[in-house]
């Protein structure tokens, strides 16, 4: 029954992970769909008002990712708030009780290798792999999605090369795949010389994993694709994923003229002012 | 071929980070470098290569008197291909502050702990303050987030520090305590104060405030031996330099 489901001490909790090509947080149509989206994950576990933290660590914490991110979820219900780990000595915070008090938490882009080094020396991957098994939903855009892999393709060094995940989820990741030739180049040839196989994805395009199985395809600008990316005897094999589109919800302030609009319009509607 | 000494200069806390219009330190870290047009290079890993710190040392380190660049890890796309031979070439690397926890783990993700090691012996002089003089030592105090915690830096010195050294500090406290726990015997600074080691020896201590200080702690038995070193402040053109001896100063009780 839907009414215990919340309840049960032996449920085991929905592991999710959404994994996102590229993205920003502004207020372009396909930004703010992916901006629902988060909101809508992360309600779906902690309700009308979730936790959402991002963890900027890839990009050394810059307050440019970090300010955008709180003006795109400032304005929606929702708690958010960042854990900076480059600003620990200036906002001390219990780092463990923090993160599994979230509903989701979303790493942002930057040098994979930065992120893995700076979490594996702050000991934050048994937090966020524990987080996962609680059904805190995690998610992140470029280095910040292909983290949760056994392995990715990172720009780290200037070139494209391979580099290692934490492997939460099997195979590989590749980013920007439309965006970067090079990248993808470095991804196919890669696979192609015994890489684990995984999956490719454009700017705009995402795959979500809710439990086991196979993840779902996403996009949130028409023609960003999601591709299984194989190898099967030395021959990679490319093959795009059919995705569901997000719609871009109204940005706020338009919501707001539309909805003075119409009562305006019913106003006159009323007093016989229209037609 | 470079066969000049190996030099680190690790500060208390203090120069262009700190010291706003005060370029005491910095000053005595460039006029190291016997070039005439020193190179000069900026490691803000600590800080996440955050941005509005880099602005700072280029204002700091300007064009007029230095050949200044930075590397910045999280953006190798736009510094130096490569790496090593950016860092070998240069006559003074210059270490920001910041996380050291941080620092470590990104240097080591990038292979730089072992291109520094190989700088200092030829004679490339490293300093840095904060995370920046923590890093070259043995073991550390990193009083950056929480309680202050011990942890293994590079090894260059085979001794303790602790930075920030003030009257009645947290970090202070801690140093003692894990002087005690067996930690080895080192050296602290404060802000304002700078240890300069030749080789693996103290050399003298250098200080851009009359007033800062540097100290070597000891163990002895169960007792925590701190000694005020004798330290020459920058500030007094034609000072007579004081000798580098430490005074005996006082020792501080077991708990």
């Amino acid at each position: 029954m839907a009414a215990e489901r919340g309840f049960s001490a032996t449920a085991t909790p929905v592991r999710r992970i959404l994994a996102l090509g590229g993205h920003e947080f502004s207020s372009s149509p396909p930004d703010r769909a992916v901006r629902e989206l988060l909101l809508r994950l992360a309600a779906e576990r902690g309700g009308g008002r979730p936790r959402i933290c991002i963890l900027p660590t890839a990009s050394g914490d810059t307050s440019d990712l970090i300010a955008s991110f709180y003006s795109a979820f400032g304005e929606r219900p929702c708690e958010p708030s960042d854990v900076s780990l480059f600003r620990l000595g200036r906002r001390p915070l219990a780092l463990r009780d923090h993160l599994l008090a979230q509903d989701l938490i979303y790493v942002g882009g930057g040098s994979m290798v930065n992120l893995l080094a700076v979490w594996e020396a702050h000991d934050i991957a048994s937090i966020l792999s524990l987080a996962w098994r609680q059904g805190i939903v995690l998610a992140g855009q470029s280095a910040g999605a292909m983290c949760w892999f056994e392995a990715g393709i990172t720009k780290s060094s200037g070139r494209p090369l391979a580099a290692a995940g934490l492997g939460l989820l099997s195979g590989s990741l590749c980013v920007h795949y439309n965006n970067e030739p090079e990248r993808r180049a470095a991804y196919l040839s890669a696979v192609g010389e015994g890489m684990p196989g995984g999956y490719g994805l454009d700017d705009y395009a995402g795959l979500l994993w809710e439990g086991e199985g196979t993840p779902s395809a996403l996009t949130a600008r028409r023609g960003a694709r999601a591709y299984r990316v194989s190898s099967r005897d030395g021959e990679v094999a490319e093959s795009p994923l059919p995705a569901r589109f997000l719609p871009a919800p109204a940005p706020a302030a338009l919501r707001e003229d539309i909805a003075e609009f119409r009562r305006i319009k019913t106003m006159r509607k009323r007093a016989g002012w229209l037609g | 071929m470079k066969t000049a000494a190996r030099q680190i200069v690790a500060f208390g806390g203090g120069g262009f980070s700190m010291e706003s219009g005060n370029p005491l330190l910095d000053d005595y870290v460039l006029g190291l470098a016997k070039a005439e047009r020193p190179r000069v290079c900026f490691l803000p890993s600590a800080s996440g290569d955050a941005d509005h710190y880099i602005v700072r040392f280029y204002r700091a380190f300007s064009a007029h008197r230095c050949e200044a660049s930075h590397i910045s890890l999280f953006r190798r796309e736009q510094g130096p291909d490569d790496l090593r031979r950016h860092l070998l070439s240069q006559d003074l690397i210059y270490v920001g502050g910041g996380s050291v926890v941080s620092l470590l783990g990104v240097w080591r993700a990038h292979g730089i702990d072992s291109i520094l090691r190989e700088a200092w012996e030829a004679g490339v002089v490293l300093c840095g303050l904060s995370a920046g003089s923590l890093c070259w030592f043995a073991e550390a105090v990193s009083g950056f987030h929480g309680a202050p915690k011990r942890l293994r830096g590079l090894g260059l010195l085979p001794f303790s520090n602790c930075v920030h050294y003030e009257r009645g500090s947290k970090r202070g406290e801690a140093y003692h305590g894990f002087l005690r726990e067996g930690m080895r015997g080192g050296y602290a600074a404060e802000d304002g104060a700078a240890l300069h080691f030749v080789g693996e020896e103290l050399s003298r201590v250098v200080a851009s405030r009359p007033e800062a200080r540097g100290y070597r702690l000891d163990v002895a038995g169960s007792r925590v031996v701190e000694m005020r070193i004798a330290t020459t402040y920058l500030g007094d053109r034609g000072a007579v330099p004081a000798a580098p001896l430490p005074e005996a100063l006082s020792t501080a009780p077991a708990a």
